[in-house]
């Protein structure tokens, strides 16, 4: 998994799992003794900009509230955005950017969390066309 | 009290914020929750996402709960909240063709590109009040559930877990028509900066990014009003419009990564889509042709992106001629247009006295000639 899927999936992943990931990694010295903040947690916006199809022109649809971090493990950097107000969980999801990336055991249980949230968001998608499938429709016309 | 000639009042001001509160908070019914809210009262909460200019369910529906449910007010305190978040990002240009569809409907066309996809939605139920109590509601909201979750166990045995891009992401009636030589062809290649209605006010001539992003942001029931007065009303506008895709569905939010340089979609905003297909029929026009207008907006509200559809192409077609973009660009924010309103309930004893002496004088006047 890359890094650009991953920070994908991190963003995406329960609060729940990864604030206790987190917690879990903060307890090791090796980690603890070496973490710095390099940007706490920041709530702000992006601004969405998309482009229509009639003219192919860019224009503002409005602006999406994040938060981002920024957090590094002995000099290596982690980096989280993820929509909403939820500080917390976006240092924990940066922590754990920093962590895969500084050490490869942690690597891997950062990757087996981001292979949860993947096959989570694959089911909720498989579940939600099963139900709208059903509202697929084919009017006839009158002669 | 900060208005012009007058001040004081606090005290009776604090006495009625406090009656507002309790009964906000309090009352005799249960915490109005968040949750309750985005889920059951969804397209209110979509709606003041839209009028507010900020995606954000939670704060959504914190400002319709301090709101007491007025929505142009929710919208107003979640721009006031907005003004004092800082902007970190702005997106990759986002490709409206990335939209994963929860409703598609195509009016204009029997078989389209892809399904025709009714989704969640009360279009073809008779508008009857339920008046059952919750137990009854609830029972028949059960035997529902039920029979979806029947039925969608059918469908996985049958077709398994194929969900090809095409069904979600279907190709757009636009493109089709394109391949038909139907309509004309107005993309460009030049690729101008957006407009940013957040920093400048628009105003007319404006570009056509600084109107679409307007829309976006504009009151519905303005918005639709503007519609319906320039479509049947005294501005005499006829015009033949079909829609072509409505659509409601998921946009990928993408930003740059800082650390990689590459685009990471790091969440989804639910959107409504429409094309409005306009029957070209002016003299300096190709009337050999359609032209095509777009409404995008956040959230579930088909009736503002059908309006703003309808008033993209109509603006195109007007060039300026009558006051539509003017009206568009200038009277349909919802906080604009009720911040003015609003403050016409504060205090205006010394301008109004002003206007009585000035009366007083007339009349003397009249009298002594």
């Amino acid at each position: 998994m890359d890094r650009n899927r991953r920070s994908e999936l991190l963003a995406r992943a329960n609060s729940s799992e990864l604030t206790a990931m987190a917690e879990a990694f903060l307890s090791r010295r090796s980690i603890a003794e070496e973490i710095q903040v390099v940007n706490p947690p920041e709530v702000g916006m992006v601004m969405m900009q998309v482009r229509e199809p009639v003219c192919k022109e860019r224009f503002h649809l409005g602006e999406v509230v994040v938060t981002r971090a920024e957090v590094a493990v002995a000099g290596v950097r982690g980096w989280a955005m993820r929509s909403g107000t939820d500080r917390e969980t976006t240092l924990a999801a940066a922590l754990l950017d920093a962590c895969a990336e500084h050490d490869v055991e942690l690597a891997a249980e950062v990757q087996a969390l981001c292979e949860r949230t993947a096959d989570r968001i694959a089911a909720d998608e498989r579940r939600e066309w099963e139900e709208l499938r059903a509202t697929a429709v084919s009017f006839e016309e009158l002669d | 009290m900060g208005y012009a000639a007058a001040r004081g009042g606090l005290k009776a001001i604090e006495a009625a914020e406090r009656l507002v509160a309790r009964e906000r908070v309090l009352g005799e019914s249960q915490w109005l929750e968040s949750k309750q809210m985005i889920e059951k009262l969804r397209l209110a909460v979509d709606r003041v996402m839209g009028e507010g200019g900020l995606w954000d369910e939670h704060l959504a529906a914190s400002a319709l709960r301090q709101a007491e449910g007025d929505p142009i007010e929710a919208a107003h305190l979640l721009r006031s909240y907005r003004s004092t978040l800082p902007r970190l990002a702005y997106t990759t240009p986002v490709d409206v063709d990335d939209l994963t569809v929860l409703r598609r409907i195509v009016p204009a066309f029997r078989n389209p590109p892809g399904p025709q996809l009714l989704g969640r939605t009360t279009d073809y139920t008779g508008r009857l009040l339920d008046t059952d109590d919750e137990t009854s509601q609830r029972t028949a909201a059960e035997k529902m559930a039920a029979f979806i979750e029947e039925n969608v166990t059918i469908s996985k045995a049958i077709d398994g877990d194929a969900e090809p891009t095409d069904i979600r992401q279907p190709r757009r009636l636009l493109d089709l028509l394109r391949d038909l030589d139907a309509v004309v062809d107005r993309r460009r290649t030049d690729d101008p900066e957006p407009f940013d209605i957040t920093r400048h006010p628009a105003r007319p001539p404006a570009t056509r990014s600084a109107r679409l992003a307007t829309m976006a942001r504009a009151e519905t029931g303005a918005l639709v009003n503007v519609w319906y007065r320039n479509i049947l009303g005294p501005d005499g506008y006829l015009h033949e419009i079909t829609l072509g895709e409505v659509r409601h569905g998921r946009l990928p939010v993408t930003v740059i990564h800082p650390l990689t340089g590459d685009p990471v979609s790091i969440s989804d905003v639910r959107v409504t889509e429409v094309e409005a297909i306009e029957d070209l029929n002016g003299i300096d026009e190709d009337r050999g042709r359609f032209d095509v207008g777009y409404g995008l907006c956040f959230g579930h509200n088909e009736k503002k992106a059908i309006a703003m559809a309808n008033l993209d192409i109509a603006c195109e077609r007007d060039k300026g001629r009558s006051f539509l973009e003017q009206s568009i660009l200038l009277t349909t924010d919802g906080l604009d247009a009720s911040g003015f309103l609003e403050h016409l309930k504060l205090p205006h004893y010394v301008t109004f006295r002003s206007m009585m002496e000035r009366k007083a004088a007339i009349r003397q006047f009249q009298e002594n000639t």
